[in-house]
């Protein structure tokens, strides 16, 4: 697979996470570009690409909102599949920008949350979870997932314990990142253990709060990034897999594991060079799986990994094993913005690569692995995909 | 109130917490209309493929293995294993709430001795992953076709001990709000 050489990532932006909104996607999308437009210094003519992801577009596609905000892209995609949005959209952004086929790419999820709004999306997510999975109790995500955990804990001997390691680490991190919408409470194991019981093993700190929101970043080449002084990320390198491993019974790993070793070698980097990591933290089982899955530990050796290792942005934790993880809080402090929660890994890394994340900043991070997972269309998340970051030199 | 005041009212606050009947979802694709209409004369009917004898569950278009659209409704043996049982405690769904403050509602998925996974309301008590199980489908409140697993011992061959099992879980009539509109 040819490198991405030449391609930088900048101007993260995250904004207006809120547990309710009046306003619809294409206000959430919109605003991204604006402010994408505002921090990289260009024209809104400058922008020839877009690549959008959004559950609550309703009757609107991308197409739609290019007429919306007033943009003539020669290049357009819409990649709706949830948490790997954004690696998905990255990829075909990236090639195109290499390709020449486009200068500069903004690339956004957004998602409004009306009122009710979760109930409607969950109710009618897809064919398979409106016939066959949804009129069983109707838990939504939670129902699906806790078949998951389950079996994982009945599998590979996981605690309650082990989850909330990943848990409470992220609300550390999410209490340093003010945007974060839980970032005000703090929460302990004790919290944690004790909290209500939403569906089986998982209980109110295992799930996410679904929220509105709008995430994005632009690519463009690296001369551009350099003339238009802008710090910048290089992909060292990416991939992705759907509906893998089709023959287990309940997922317990992903894609991850068929590509990976070959994506550490393309990038010359390995798990131990890793200086943060951002895991779709849809559910904390899902970090673990991820963890697994992309060579950080054995498969089954998560809960143990998460004991002997620190997850807290700034290495303050006790465990002599650091690695900072979901280093604004993830999806379960933040809380989950629709399709732009599979944006936050990247926005966040890009942050942490260039050293502009502020008060959750990660002392001297060079590399970022960000993985997405996600689109529970029946029993289990069908797409996984991951992206190895580096730190640009001006 | 009368009917007209009442059913006025209702579509005023259109809000299924304060309706006098809350009932399971009742919307489904029109393969799973499809899946209903075909389970109506028999325990449990699945999509079998001519072509290639594929079992497959949920309903599809075409046969997910030789993608063929020789799919046929049959007679399918409901004998399989759960893979992993929950209970749940929350749901987005009022007529679940309702049920929901007698107990927790109990759901697994299960592997079909025929292939398909599929999930299924927990007719029996204290059963878990690995245990066998018997999975028949019913007509619920909202009379749509419901899959329920039973303890493989448990009796399901007439549609009276069927209708028994649906009838013990509740599923079978709306969840009420006395006062409700």
């Amino acid at each position: 697979m040819r490198n991405y050489e030449g391609i930088a990532l900048v101007c993260p932006v995250s904004l207006g996470y809120a547990k309710q909104s009046s306003h619809g996607a294409a206000w959430y999308v919109g605003s991204v570009l604006r402010e994408l437009i505002h921090s990289a210094g260009i024209a809104k003519s400058d922008v020839d690409g877009l690549a959008v992801s959004s559950f609550s577009l309703g009757v609107d596609s991308a197409i739609a909102l290019t007429q919306h905000f007033g943009l003539s892209p020669r290049w357009i995609e819409q990649a709706n599949m949830g948490g790997v949005s954004g690696i998905v959209a990255l990829r075909k952004a990236a090639r195109a920008v290499q390709c020449g086929e486009t200068q500069i790419v903004a690339c956004i999820g957004g998602d409004g949350a009306g009122h009710r709004s979760f109930e409607a999306t969950a109710a009618h997510f897809s064919s398979w979870s409106i016939d066959a999975s949804f009129p069983y109790g109707a838990g939504g995500p939670n129902a699906a997932f806790s078949l998951i955990t389950r079996h994982y804990m009945e599998k590979y001997d996981a605690k309650r314990e082990d989850f909330a390691r990943i848990a409470v680490d992220q609300r550390y991190n999410a209490n340093h990142y003010p945007k974060a919408l839980l970032g005000h409470k703090r929460l302990s194991t004790q919290d944690y253990l004790q909290a209500r019981p939403i569906a089986g093993p998982l209980h109110l700190f295992d799930c996410v709060m679904p929220c509105a929101g709008g995430e994005g970043f632009l690519i463009m080449s690296e001369a551009r990034a350099r003339t238009l002084k802008l710090p910048f990320v290089r992909l060292l390198a990416a991939d992705e897999l759907h509906n893998a491993h089709a023959k287990d019974a309940v997922q317990d790993r992903g894609g991850w594991t068929e590509y990976m070793p070959a994506l550490y070698q393309r990038a010359s980097v390995g798990p131990e060079d890793i200086d943060l990591l951002q895991t779709y933290d849809d559910y904390p089982v899902i970090s673990m799986m991820q963890i697994e899955d992309m060579g950080f530990c054995e498969k089954g050796d998560g809960p143990k990994f998460v004991h002997e290792t620190d997850m807290r942005f700034d290495h303050s934790g006790a465990a002599t094993r650091k690695l900072p993880h979901n280093t604004c809080g993830g999806q379960l402090s933040c809380g989950q913005a629709g399709s732009a929660a599979g944006y936050l890994g990247l926005t966040e890394t890009i942050r942490q690569l260039t050293h502009t994340a502020g008060s959750n900043q990660v002392p001297r991070a060079r590399h970022g692995l960000v993985s997405g997972y996600g689109m529970v269309n029946y029993d289990r998340g069908l797409c996984s995909g991951a992206a190895l970051l580096a730190r640009g030199e001006a | 109130m009368n009917l007209k005041e009442k059913m006025q009212r209702r579509l005023k606050l259109s809000r299924p917490s304060l309706r006098a009947r809350a009932r399971p979802p009742k919307h489904r694709t029109a393969l799973g209309a499809q899946f209903t209409a075909a389970n109506l004369p028999t325990a449990l009917a699945l999509q079998h493929c001519k072509h290639c004898g594929h079992t497959q569950y949920p309903p599809a278009e075409l046969c997910s293995i030789c993608l063929e659209d020789q799919l046929i409704y049959q007679p399918a043996d409901g004998s399989g294993v759960i893979l992993a049982r929950t209970e749940l405690h929350h749901s987005l769904w009022e007529y679940f709430k309702r049920r929901l403050r007698q107990g927790s509602w109990p759901v697994c998925s299960i592997a079909l001795d025929s292939g398909p996974v599929v999930i299924a309301h927990l007719g029996s008590d204290h059963l878990n992953a690995g245990d066998p199980v018997r999975v028949f489908s019913h007509t619920d409140a909202s009379q749509q076709a419901v899959l329920i697993a039973v303890n493989a011992t448990v009796d399901i061959s007439s549609p009276e001990a069927r209708r028994g099992i649906v009838s013990a879980m509740n599923l079978d009539i709306p969840a009420i709000k006395e006062d409700g509109l």
